[in-house]
């Protein structure tokens, strides 16, 4: 089979949900002598990215974008470890939780497959993840990006106070803060001294750039 | 009979200015029955913001049903919407799947002015299967099984609006089968087993629908018995795509058709980014009144004004739209916002059918006091045509 064909059927594996596919498939173009940075970036990102194109056109929706991320994440466990070897140009590093008191996670389940998909380097902590865990994390990993995942507008509510404790490990400067999920409105985020806030994984990931970009010309003109 | 009941209609009866023409009740009821009314009514979910509104926290009122019963009326009296909201967190959906010393592991409950959470009691859906089947729900009761320990809250309110001769209806939320079958397992999981396990799910959900009806018995036995005539009937089903609908939508379908012969003013509150084709299926499911719905699902691309007229459009003849402002808006927008999403969605909605003011969802406990102000004011300000 021709690599274009193998990375062809990686991505519609993601597309069509297939679950049990998606292994064999990865590690047949592993043993074909295609690299794990290739089968990732043009496999399956590639089928994450039709996902967000569908998505986007009311083709597909919520429940299916869902497992087609369990079936990204199924080949991304086969070439994580393969892909941290052979290390590799990652577009940012970010950490991302679902903000202090909120475990919902439908949200950030979508986002980190997309964020990763597009090249970032993405750490998941979890749900309902306390606000000294951010700043632990911050100083752990060193991101640039920090996501706050916030799906009820009281837990929304909350990115001030975890904005806050960031502020008094004196970590804010280190890192853009990104709120995520369908109670946000970016102005608030602002108001509570985040930077911004998008309801779309896939519009994010723009944000995601332009915040990279800031926090690096401003490292650069420090 | 109730002494905080008693103290509130001594404190109202007979002393309160009217509101325009006609009473609150009969303003919803002519909003329902797509017939003309002095004003738009205005009926907010206020939820836990008039807990907190009324100077109480979850801890005092969680085991307290007066002062539950208390923050509801103090809030109606200050600002007369057409409406009063009974009380309920989400505990009165998981309370009775869970043994009563196992429930504090399962609260999750950030600070005095957040909604209560819960965590999953269920985990794969075998283990939630197992649940209804060995009828856990039984099992735990607390007295009563569709309201635990709420149900005492309502009666008092049922109270109040009779002893207050019905001039403002109380309205009674009740879970559907898919909003319950979602809440034990959490969303996420549940929308993923729609595509995955689309069997079990059925199963899953006939026994979801089996528990729901049976709660409508007790509704119809107690609530109706004490002059309940306003039913939420609030979904799941929010993340929910076209298959899911076609699939699994018979579930609440069935659940609407017990509940519409049970209740006079029967409307559906559907919160999230809504699809149309949710819309066009709650116009086809006969005898709701009404449907409180939100925002346009994300891919629409459509303008506030745009997604309330094509709604409006769609409900002519048929149904009353509930919406405006946003959740968010009442949160985090100005009073000048509020007012603004109000008049749209008025001026969208009122040319082809009768509207309730009323986000799509409940007000947050953060909202501003003027913003909820605001869109009482703007109400109550808007001619009708």
């Amino acid at each position: 089979m021709e690599k274009a064909q193998r990375l062809q059927k990686l991505a519609q594996a993601v597309l069509d949900m297939d679950l049990e596919g998606v292994v064999p498939l990865v590690q047949d173009s592993l043993a074909a002598g295609l690299s794990p940075n290739e089968i990732l970036a043009e496999g399956l990102s590639a089928g994450m990215r039709q996902v967000g194109e569908k998505f986007k056109q009311c083709e597909i929706f919520m429940p299916e974008v869902l497992v087609s991320c369990d079936v990204y994440y199924r080949g991304l466990e086969i070439l994580r470890p393969l892909i941290r070897q052979g290390g590799g140009p990652v577009r940012g590093k970010m950490i991302i939780g679902t903000i202090y008191g909120d475990i919902h996670s439908v949200g950030k389940d979508v986002a980190v497959p997309v964020f990763q998909a597009a090249g970032y380097d993405v750490i998941d902590l979890g749900v309902d993840v306390p606000d000294e865990r951010f700043v632990e994390a911050i100083r752990e990993h060193q991101p640039e990006i920090v996501g706050l995942g916030t799906y009820m507008t009281s837990t929304f509510m909350h990115t001030r106070e975890t904005v806050r404790v960031i502020e008094e490990a004196g970590l804010r400067d280190r890192v853009k803060i990104i709120c995520g999920g369908p109670a946000v409105d970016p102005a608030a985020a602002r108001r509570m001294g985040a930077d911004d806030a998008s309801d779309d994984a896939w519009e994010a990931v723009g944000k995601l750039d332009r915040l990279v970009e800031e926090l690096r010309a401003a490292r650069r003109s420090a | 009979m109730s002494e905080i009941v008693d103290r509130w209609v001594r404190r109202l009866k007979g002393k309160l200015a009217p509101v325009g023409e006609m009473t609150h009740w009969e303003r919803m009821v002519a909003a329902f029955e797509l017939r003309p009314s002095d004003l738009v009514p205005v009926a907010p979910e206020l939820d836990y913001w008039q807990i907190t509104y009324a100077g109480y926290s979850h801890a005092e009122i969680y085991h307290d049903v007066d002062k539950t019963t208390d923050a509801c009326l103090r809030t109606w009296a200050d600002l007369r919407t057409d409406a009063i909201w009974m009380y309920v967190d989400i505990s009165h959906q998981i309370e009775n799947f869970i043994p009563p010393e196992k429930r504090p592991e399962h609260f999750l409950h950030r600070g005095d002015k957040d909604y209560l959470l819960f965590k999953p009691v269920a985990k794969t859906i075998d283990e939630a299967i197992e649940l209804y089947e060995s009828r856990a729900y039984e099992r735990h009761l607390d007295g009563s099984r569709a309201v635990t320990h709420y149900t005492p809250h309502m009666l008092q309110l049922l109270e109040f609006q009779e002893k207050m001769d019905r001039i403002v209806p109380v309205i009674v939320g009740i879970a559907t089968p898919s909003n319950y079958a979602e809440t034990l397992v959490e969303v996420q999981q549940f929308v993923r087993w729609t595509v995955t396990e689309p069997k079990k799910v059925k199963r899953y959900l006939d026994l979801a629908l089996e528990e729901r009806l049976a709660a409508l018995d007790f509704y119809a036995e107690v609530a109706r018995a004490h002059g309940l005539h306003f039913v939420c009937l609030f979904g799941g089903a929010r993340t929910w795509g076209p298959r899911q609908l076609r699939e699994f939508g018979y579930a609440d379908e069935r659940f609407v058709q017990k509940a519409v012969k049970l209740f006079p003013y029967v409307f559906w509150h559907i919160c999230g980014h809504n699809l149309p084709e949710a819309m066009q299926l709650l116009v086809q499911w006969d005898g709701i009144k009404a449907v409180q719905y939100d925002m346009p699902y994300y891919g629409q691309k459509l303008s506030w004004p745009e997604w309330c007229e094509s709604v409006a459009r769609l409900f002519a003849g048929k149904r009353c739209a509930m919406n405006s402002p946003t959740t968010q808006t009442a949160c985090h927008g100005t009073p000048d916002d509020v007012r603004r999403m109000v008049r749209e969605f008025l001026d969208a909605t009122l040319p082809h059918t009768t509207a309730v003011v009323m986000p799509g969802c409940e007000i947050d406990s953060y909202s501003p006091v003027e913003n909820v102000r605001a869109m009482i004011e703007e109400a109550r300000r808007q001619p009708l045509p």
